[in-house]
């Protein structure tokens, strides 16, 4: 093998773990729903012979499907802008060179990440539900009289959404702003503007990388987040997710269900080729 | 044009000063430079003049105004940093018309002005590019454009030329010296390399610890250095020893293996002293031996095109250094007579 061949296929060795991860774990069962969705749903069984496009005929001719995507995407949509107004400061607050318990700060952060998805999300049942830690303290202080809805809602599964993806938001987020040489500031400075300007003008925009691939992360998991809004959202509100597993699991309706979460994944995936084109930096590309 | 005068401007992190009641005043359009070591108040110095770094004491004035407590961006200054700062997700024109937008400058000015200052720097033509697609020189000019277009009372460098190539550097130098000189702004320039605080300043301020060591001319500096600190800080220097066999009016007159020599001095010292006299390489005159000359021995001959260096023994074994054209070129084990004039002689100090 001559040392020229062998740079050629270097990078691709490299990659080839990862890629063959890709393949059997995204591409292969990717590719799996993609015909599973096509199949005749069966009598009996979790699919019939031969293909179909009544799957997705069901799925276009039921309001009720497409709200749940809607419904699914905007639960998506409110949960990453409130990550990104909470996430946003406190990522700033931990670049900064002068900032005291770091690590503990750092720890915080990432304290979501540290408990289990079944017991993180039976804490927030806890503290949400109707005789739960907040609606008892609040009935009990006589400021309500009846329990505020704060569970089996859209509102419940944003809050528990929240708190498990904002590590997700803030990492990046913080790589982003790390990355800003200081000098610019005092630069901009310099030239006559006051922190806040300088701030809006040159730290915001600066740090749209890292913003921009945190609202991507937070976005995609929480369309796909499952265990949170079941236990959380209860029978009451179901994201798409859920509603995929009630088909494919309880129903075996595999061809339906795969037809569902297909049009869940292409509405996800197009929202965020959106979103990257309109966040797209001229400068970084240039 | 702005004066700028600081009165025992001071700077402590705790118990340590980084800066140390240093005093100067900055003529209007002077370009004066910080000189010194990495850690010795320069760069603070500077930060506390732009206004980045609070002032623990002392006044720094703008033609009278105390700026102390005025933040930095009302202090109207136009700074150059080492890694240009030039705003990554803006392109030339952008970068230079931040400025002009906070000062609220109408559009069609603003284009005026934007397109004779990157004349001046010549860089027309490149308004579009983001500084990523520019070279390190290109970089730098339009960081000193974006400096110079808000026309601000000062100007502040902070050793703008630290990251440049060699040969880029020295044409930098020459540029920025020039364009000064074209504006008129009255300039302070920090750096920690002396032959560039010596071709472009007025006046170097040389500084050690927090302290200033010396102010003055490049030629003063350079030639009459007030201590051996400053002496070695800004070029190469031997030292001889001398006798001191009698002492006139601020004058003392030694004897030295180089010859026999009235200095004038500022310490004070007695016949019968041994003192250390001060000489820079290239003041030493180099001919074949003769009788009755001060000789020293070539231990080494060094050529770097332009000059030559000479590693010297003397007959008392001391060795010195020499800096010479390559006319008459000596060889490893040559005699050679020495001469120095004594007018490029200084005393340094008496030996314990």
């Amino acid at each position: 093998m001559s040392p020229g061949k062998t740079k050629g296929i270097g990078p691709y060795l490299l990659i080839a773990p990862a890629g063959l991860l890709l393949a059997i774990f995204l591409v292969l069962p990717y590719l799996n729903i993609g015909v599973m969705s096509f199949r005749v749903p069966g009598q009996g069984t979790p699919y019939g012979e031969g293909f179909t496009l009544v799957n997705y005929a069901r799925f276009f001719a039921d309001s009720f499907y497409i709200w749940q995507v809607v419904n699914t995407l905007w639960i998506g949509f409110l949960t990453t802008a409130i990550c990104l107004v909470i996430g946003f400061p406190v990522a700033w607050q931990l670049t900064r060179p002068n900032m005291r318990f770091r690590g503990l700060a750092y720890g915080l952060v990432l304290s979501p990440l540290l408990v289990g998805i079944v017991i993180r999300s039976y804490g927030w049942t806890i503290l949400l539900g109707n005789n739960g830690l907040i609606n008892r303290t609040l009935t009990n202080m006589g400021l309500i009289d009846a329990p505020l809805p704060l569970m089996y809602n859209a509102l419940g599964i944003i809050i528990a959404l929240v708190h498990v993806f904002l590590p997700f938001m803030i990492l990046p987020i913080m790589n982003g702003i790390q990355g800003i040489d200081p000098s610019l500031e005092a630069a901009a400075r310099s030239l006559g503007a006051s922190r806040a300007t300088a701030f809006r003008r040159i730290v915001l925009p600066l740090s749209m990388p890292g913003i921009q691939a945190g609202c991507i992360l937070v976005f995609v998991l929480s369309l796909s987040a499952y265990v949170t809004p079941s236990l959380i959202g209860g029978l009451k509100v179901k994201t798409m997710a859920v509603t995929v597993v009630d088909a494919l699991i309880d129903t075996f309706q595999w061809p339906f269900g795969s037809a569902l979460a297909l049009m869940l994944s292409v509405t996800g995936a197009i929202i965020v080729v959106i979103f990257g084109r309109m966040t797209r930096m001229k400068w970084k590309v240039a | 044009m702005t004066e700028v005068s600081i009165e025992k401007l001071t700077k402590s992190y705790g118990n340590a000063r980084a800066v140390n009641a240093i005093s100067m005043k900055i003529a209007e359009g002077e370009f004066i430079s910080l000189l010194g070591p990495s850690g010795c108040g320069k760069t603070t110095t500077l930060k506390m003049i732009a206004g980045f770094e609070d002032v623990t004491e002392g006044a720094i004035r703008f033609d009278g105004q105390d700026v102390v407590n005025t933040p930095a961006e009302k202090r109207d200054i136009g700074m150059v940093f080492q890694n240009y700062a030039l705003f990554p997700h803006m392109t030339v024109e952008q970068n230079l018309a931040f400025g002009l937008e906070m000062r609220k400058v109408p559009k069609p000015q603003m284009r005026e002005r934007i397109a004779k200052v990157l004349d001046m720097v010549q860089l027309k033509g490149y308004e579009a590019r983001y500084p990523r697609q520019l070279s390190g020189g290109q970089q730098q000019r339009v960081a000193l454009a974006r400096a110079l277009v808000i026309e601000p009372k000062i100007l502040l460098l902070d050793e703008p030329l630290a990251n440049l190539d060699a040969k880029l550097r020295e044409e930098m130098r020459v540029f920025i010296r020039d364009l000064q000189r074209r504006v008129g702004i009255t300039t302070v320039y920090v750096t920690h390399d002396q032959a560039e605080a010596m071709t472009m300043s007025d006046r170097v301020v040389v500084m050690f610890g927090g302290r200033i060591a010396q102010i003055g001319s490049p030629t003063d500096i350079y030639e009459r250095p007030e201590n051996h600190e400053v002496a070695e800080f800004v070029g190469q220097v031997n030292l001889v020893e001398a006798k001191v066999e009698s002492v006139g009016e601020g004058t003392a007159t030694v004897t030295s293996p180089l010859g026999n020599f009235i200095l004038p001095t500022k310490i004070s010292v007695k016949p019968g002293n041994m003192v250390s006299l001060a000489l820079r390489p290239e003041a030493i005159e180099l001919s074949m031996a003769t009788a009755g000359q001060p000789a020293a021995t070539v231990l080494a001959s060094y050529y770097s095109g332009a000059l030559m260096d000479y590693r010297l023994k003397l007959d008392n074994g001391d060795e010195l250094h020499a800096q010479t054209f390559p006319v008459n070129r000596f060889a490893e084990g040559d005699r050679v007579a020495l001469h120095a004039p004594a007018e490029r002689f200084w005393l340094v100090g008496v030996a314990q």
